[in-house]
C-alpha cells in the first residue's frame, strides 16, 4: 500500500500524520477531565499506526512510472475488506439491541452496553461504516473506469478513505462512552464533524480532478449520482452541525438551533442523509455494476437524467413529513407531503429502468446470484420508495409515526435496498480487482442470497405487523369512550414480532458471514474447494462481464 | 507534491455539473427552512417560561448521553389519543430552550413530554434503578449505576454560557452561580436553596431526588429533569379548547391551533 | 428592515411553485434534445470497453 506512494507522497503523508497527532495530542491535554480525552488518545492512535506504516515502507524502491499505465485500485480493495468489516459490527450490534427488546436483561451491567447507547452503533455502523465504505471503494472504481483515467494521486484516494475511518471511529467509540449529539444519524460531536468536513472536501477535489482528466468526453450519469451524494451530503452535515461546543476541553456541544427550528433542520437533514447517502450514491453503484454485469446498457439513458434531476430537486423538500401533526406549521408539513408523493415518479423511474435493463437477461439474473442480489435491490427500491410515499400522507402517518412500521420501512429500504445492491457490487467487483476468475464459492454467494432475502422479508413483515398493531392499540377506544389499552399493553403484545424480527436480522448476519468468508478465500486466491456438481453448473457458469473479463486478460 | 492543490485544471463541465446539483438541491432547503428562521413571530410566547436550572440541565445532559430520546418521544401530536393518553398537544413554545430538540421519532416506551409531577420522585428512582422492579412487563434498560454516578457540576457554568451562546437568557449571576445551584437543588431549606429559588422561581423543585443528600448523583439530575418536563412553561395549560368536538380516533385536534398558532 | 415570516412563506409556495416548473421544463428539454441523443446512446454503451486500463 505504501509501496504505492511516491517519495514526495511518504513525505507528505508523514506530514499529515504527525499533524494529525499533534491535534490529537490536544485534544488528550485540553480535555484530560473529559471524554475528549479519551477521544484524544485514540486519535494518537490512529495517527502513530499510520506513521508506523508509512515509516516501516518508507525506504521502499519508488512505484515505477509503469502504474501509470493501470488503474490505482488499492483504496478500493481496502474498502471493500474494511466495508465488510463494518458490516459484521453492525449487524451484530443490530442483532443484539433487537434481542434486547425481547430480553432486557441480555447484557452487561454496564453503561455503554445499554440499549440506548448500543443502538446509534447499530445505525452508524452501517450507514456511515458499511454503506460509507461501500460507497467510497466503488465510488474510487467507477470513476476511474467511466472517465478512463487513473486517479490523480495515490495519496489523496488514501487520506479518504482512512480518514473516513477515523471519524466513524469517533463517532461509534463515542457512543459506548456518552458522548453524542442525539441528532439521529448526526449523533457525532463537533471535533468529529470538523474532521469529517475536512475529508469530505479532499474527497470531493478528487472526483473533480479524476474527471478532469477523463478521456470520455460525456460524464456517465453514475458519476452524477456519486458527485450529488458528495456534494449534498457535504451541505447537510455542515448546516445541521452547527453547534458551539461547551468549551475546546469539552466533548459536548449544543446545537445552535432550537425547538422547532431544530426539528425542522434535522429532518431536512435526517431525510436528505436518506436521500442522497442512501439512495444517490447506491443509485450511482446501480447504474454503474447492474448494465455491466448484465452485459447490457442501461435501458434508458435519458430516463436516468430524469430521475437524477427529479430525485435531486423533490428530495430537499420532503423531510418535513416526519414532523406530521407536531408543532411545525402546518404548510410546512404539507409541503412535504406534496412532494413526497412527487417523488414517486423519479423513484419509480430509476426502479423501473433498472429492471427494463434486465429484459432479455433473466437467464442470467436466474443462474447469477450477483445480478439477482442487484435485481432484487432494484425491487426492494420501488416497493420502499412507494411505501416512503405512502406513510408520508398524513392520515397514514397519524397512524405509522412513533411505530415499529417506519422500522420496517427503514429496513425494506435498508437491508432490501441498501445492503443488497452493495453485496451484488461488492461480489462483482472482488473478482475484477483481484484478478480472479470469479468468487472462490458461487455457490457461497448463492446461499449468502438466500439468507439475506428471507432474513429481510422476516424482519420487514414482523415490523409491519407491529408496527400496525401498536398504532390500532394506541388509539382502540372501548364502548365507554375511553381509550382501551394501556401504553403497557401495546409493548405486551410487541414481543412475538421482536423475537421473530431478532431471528430474521440473524439469518441476515449469518448471510453476511457467509460473504466475508467467500471473500476472504478469493482474496487469498484458493481455487474453490466444492467440486463442480453437474446439477449446480448453472450457477457457476461464468457470466459476461465484459469489464472484469478485460481486466482478466490483461493479467497482471 | 501537493495533493491538495489542483494539479489539473478543473475543467468546466465537472464544476458545472456540482453547481447545477447545488443549485437545484438548495433552493428547496433554503425554500423551505427560510421562513422558519422568523418563525418567532409565529411561536407562541410566554413571558413567564422559565429556563432550565444547572440540575436539570445536567439531567437533560444525561438523558441525552443514555439516548432515552431513542424510545420516548417529547411530542405530543395534536390527535385525540394522544392528547387523552398524554395530555395537551405540545407547542412550539415549549421546545424554545430546547439545545437540541427532543421530539423523538419513536415510541418504544410513553411519550414524556408531560412526564413532570405524573409521579414521584421516589418512583421514578425505583423505576430507573430497575423498571421490571416497578413495571414487571417492561422493556426499558436498568439505570442501576445512576445511583452511584457522581454528577460532574463544576463545569455547569461553562455549559450555562455556551447555552447562552446559542439563545438561551441565562444571567451572569445564573451562570456564576452554577456550580452552587446544582448543589442546592438537592438540598432543601438552605440558604442557598432560597437564592436559587430567587434565580429560577419560586417553584423550581428542591429535593434530594435519589435520597443521597451527601452527593449530587447523576439520579439525582436525571430526575430533576424528568420533573420539570412540560412544566416550564404553562402556555399549553391555557384555556385552548383541548379536546375539541368530539372526533373520530386518530383525528385530529384544534389543527389551526397547533399548526398555524399565532 | 424587518422580514415578515408571511412574505417569506408567501414567497416560498409562489417562486418555489415556479421554479419547480421552470426547471422540469429545463431537464426536459435538455434530455430530449434532438442533437443530445446521439451522446447519451454512445455513454450507455461507454461502460463495456475491452481493456481494463486508463486511456493515455
Ligand atoms: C428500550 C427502550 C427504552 C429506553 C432506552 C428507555 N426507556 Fe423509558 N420506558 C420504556 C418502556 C417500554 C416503558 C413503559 C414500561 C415502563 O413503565 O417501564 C418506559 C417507561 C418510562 C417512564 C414512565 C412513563 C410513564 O408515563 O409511565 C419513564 C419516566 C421513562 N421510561 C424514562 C426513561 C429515561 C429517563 C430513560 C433514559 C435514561 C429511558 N426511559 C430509556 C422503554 C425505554
Ligand atoms: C420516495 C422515497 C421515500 C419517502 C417519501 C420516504 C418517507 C419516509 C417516511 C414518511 C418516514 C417515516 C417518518 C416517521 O413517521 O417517523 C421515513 C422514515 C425513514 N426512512 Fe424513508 N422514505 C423514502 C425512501 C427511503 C429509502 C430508500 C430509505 C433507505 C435506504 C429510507 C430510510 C428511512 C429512514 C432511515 C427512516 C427513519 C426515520 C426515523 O428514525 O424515524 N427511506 N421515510
Amino acid at each position: 500500500m505504501i509501496g504505492q506512494l511516491t517519495k514526495g507522497e511518504r513525505q507528505l503523508a508523514l506530514v499529515i500524520l504527525i499533524f494529525l497527532g499533534l491535534v490529537g495530542l490536544a485534544m488528550a491535554a485540553g480535555g484530560r477531565h473529559d471524554p475528549l480525552g479519551a477521544h484524544g488518545a485514540l486519535v494518537i492512535v490512529c495517527a502513530l499506526a499510520g506513521l508506523m506504516a508509512v515509516i516501516a515502507a518508507y525506504f521502499d524502491p519508488e512505484p515505477d512510472p509503469e502504474r501509470l499505465d493501470r488503474y490505482y485500485d488499492d483504496p478500493s480493495k481496502i474498502g471493500i475488506v474494511i466495508a465488510m468489516i463494518w458490516v459484521v459490527v453492525g449487524l451484530f450490534v443490530g442483532d443484539w439491541v433487537a434481542w434486547l427488546l425481547v430480553n432486557p436483561d441480555l447484557t452487561f451491567d454496564a453503561g455503554w452496553a445499554s440499549f440506548g447507547r448500543l443502538r446509534p452503533v447499530h445505525t452508524t455502523s452501517v450507514i456511515f461504516g458499511f454503506g460509507g465504505n461501500a460507497l467510497i471503494a466503488t465510488s474510487f472504481y467507477v470513476m476511474q473506469r467511466t472517465s478512463r483515467a487513473r486517479l490523480p494521486d495515490q495519496l489523496s484516494p488514501l487520506f479518504v478513505l482512512f480518514g473516513y475511518n477515523v471519524f466513524c471511529l469517533l463517532a461509534v467509540s463515542g457512543y459506548l462512552i456518552g458522548v453524542t449529539q442525539s441528532k439521529e444519524y448526526a449523533e457525532p460531536e463537533w471535533y468529529a464533524d470538523i474532521w469529517l468536513v475536512i475529508v469530505w472536501v479532499t474527497y470531493l477535489v478528487l472526483y473533480l480532478r479524476t474527471l478532469a482528466r477523463r478521456k470520455e468526453p460525456h460524464i456517465y450519469v453514475a458519476n452524477w449520482y456519486y458527485l450529488a451524494f458528495i456534494v449534498v451530503v457535504a451541505m447537510l452535515h455542515i448546516v445541521n452541525n452547527l453547534a458551539v461546543p461547551v468549551s475546546l476541553g469539552h466533548a459536548k456541544s449544543y446545537s445552535l438551533f432550537a425547538g422547532v427550528q431544530d426539528a425542522m433542520t434535522e429532518w431536512w437533514y435526517g431525510h436528505n442523509a436518506v436521500a442522497f447517502f442512501l439512495t444517490a450514491g447506491f443509485l450511482g453503484m446501480m447504474y454503474y455494476y447492474l448494465p455491466v454485469r448484465a452485459g447490457r446498457p442501461i435501458f434508458s439513458y435519458r430516463l436516468s437524467i430524469i430521475s437524477f434531476w427529479g430525485i435531486t430537486f423533490f428530495y430537499m423538500w420532503a423531510g418535513s413529513h416526519h414532523l406530521h401533526y407536531t408543532a411545525l406549521p402546518q404548510w410546512v408539513q404539507t409541503l412535504g407531503m406534496t412532494f413526497s408523493l412527487m417523488l414517486l415518479v423519479p423513484s419509480w423511474a430509476s426502479a423501473t429502468n433498472a429492471l427494463l435493463t434486465l429484459n432479455g437477461a433473466w437467464h442470467k439474473v436466474r443462474d447469477d446470484a450477483t445480478l439477482r442480489f442487484m435485481m432484487v435491490a432494484a425491487v426492494f427500491y420501488g416497493l420502499t420508495t412507494f411505501e416512503g410515499s405512502f406513510m408520508a400522507i398524513r392520515p397514514v402517518n397519524s397512524l405509522s409515526h412513533y411505530t415499529d412500521w417506519t422500522i420496517g420501512h427503514v429496513h425494506a429500504g435498508a437491508l432490501g435496498w441498501v445492503a443488497m445492491i452493495t453485496f451484488g457490487s461488492i461480489y462483482a467487483s472482488v473478482p475484477w480487482l483481484w484478478k480472479r476468475e470469479s468468487m472462490y464459492s458461487p455457490r457461497l454467494v448463492e446461499a449468502h442470497f438466500w439468507l439475506a432475502l428471507t432474513g429481510t422479508i422476516v424482519y420487514v413483515m414482523a415490523m409491519w405487523n407491529s408496527g400496525i398493531v401498536q398504532g390500532l392499540m394506541w388509539r382502540t377506544y372501548d364502548d365507554s369512550g375511553t381509550l382501551a389499552y394501556s401504553f403497557l399493553d401495546t409493548v405486551i403484545a410487541m414481543h412475538p414480532y421482536y423475537i421473530a424480527r431478532a431471528v430474521g436480522g440473524l439469518l441476515f448476519l449469518i448471510g453476511a458471514l457467509i460473504g466475508c468468508y467467500n471473500i476472504w478465500m478469493t482474496i487469498r486466491g484458493v481455487p474453490s474447494a466444492a467440486p463442480r456438481v453437474a446439477t449446480d453448473t448453472a450457477a457457476e457458469s461464468p457470466v459476461a462481464v465484459p469489464a472484469g473479463a478485460a481486466a482478466f486478460r490483461s493479467g497482471e | 507534491m501537493n495533493i491538495f492543490g489542483f494539479h489539473y485544471r478543473l475543467e468546466r463541465k465537472g464544476i458545472g455539473l456540482v453547481l447545477a446539483i447545488i443549485a437545484v438541491a438548495s433552493i428547496g432547503g433554503i425554500v423551505e427552512i427560510a421562513p422558519l428562521f422568523t418563525i418567532h413571530q409565529t411561536v407562541e410566547t410566554d413571558p413567564n417560561m422559565r429556563v432550565y436550572t444547572p440540575l436539570e440541565l445536567a439531567g437533560r445532559n444525561i438523558y441525552i448521553r443514555e439516548g432515552c430520546y431513542a424510545c420516548h418521544s417529547q411530542m405530543i401530536r395534536t390527535l385525540r389519543d394522544e392528547v387523552e393518553r398524554y395530555g395537551p398537544y405540545s407547542l412550539a413554545v415549549e421546545s424554545k430552550y430546547d439545545h437540541p430538540m427532543l421530539w423523538g421519532s419513536k415510541r418504544t416506551g410513553p411519550d414524556l413530554a408531560r412526564i413532570g409531577g405524573k409521579y414521584s420522585d421516589e418512583w421514578h428512582v425505583r423505576h430507573l434503578y430497575n423498571p421490571r422492579d416497578v413495571v414487571a412487563q417492561s422493556i426499558m434498560p436498568a439505570y442501576d449505576w445512576l445511583m452511584t454516578a457522581q454528577l460532574r457540576i463544576e463545569d455547569l457554568g461553562e455549559h450555562l454560557e455556551a447555552q447562552r451562546d446559542v439563545g438561551v437568557p441565562y444571567t451572569d449571576e445564573m451562570i456564576a452561580h452554577a456550580t452552587a445551584d446544582a448543589a442546592a437543588q438537592i438540598a432543601p431549606d438552605t440558604p442557598a436553596a432560597e437564592d436559587l429559588k430567587k434565580r429560577y422561581g419560586a417553584a423550581t423543585i428542591i429535593h434530594s431526588f435519589a435520597d443521597k443528600p451527601a452527593q449530587v448523583t447523576e439520579m439525582d439530575a436525571l430526575v430533576a429533569y424528568l420533573q420539570i418536563l412540560g412544566r416550564l412553561t404553562d402556555a399549553a395549560g391555557k384555556p385552548v379548547a383541548q379536546t375539541g368536538e368530539t372526533q373520530a380516533s386518530g383525528t385530529q385536534v384544534g389543527e389551526a391551533q397547533a399548526g398555524e398558532a399565532q | 428592515m424587518t422580514i415578515y415570516h408571511d412574505t417569506l412563506v408567501w414567497l416560498a409556495k409562489s417562486a418555489g411553485l415556479f421554479y419547480l416548473m421552470g426547471l422540469s421544463l429545463i431537464v426536459l428539454i435538455y434530455t430530449y434534445w434532438p442533437s443530445n441523443k446521439k451522446r447519451f446512446n454512445e455513454a450507455a454503451e461507454t461502460i463495456f470497453q475491452d481493456e481494463d486500463k486508463p486511456c493515455r
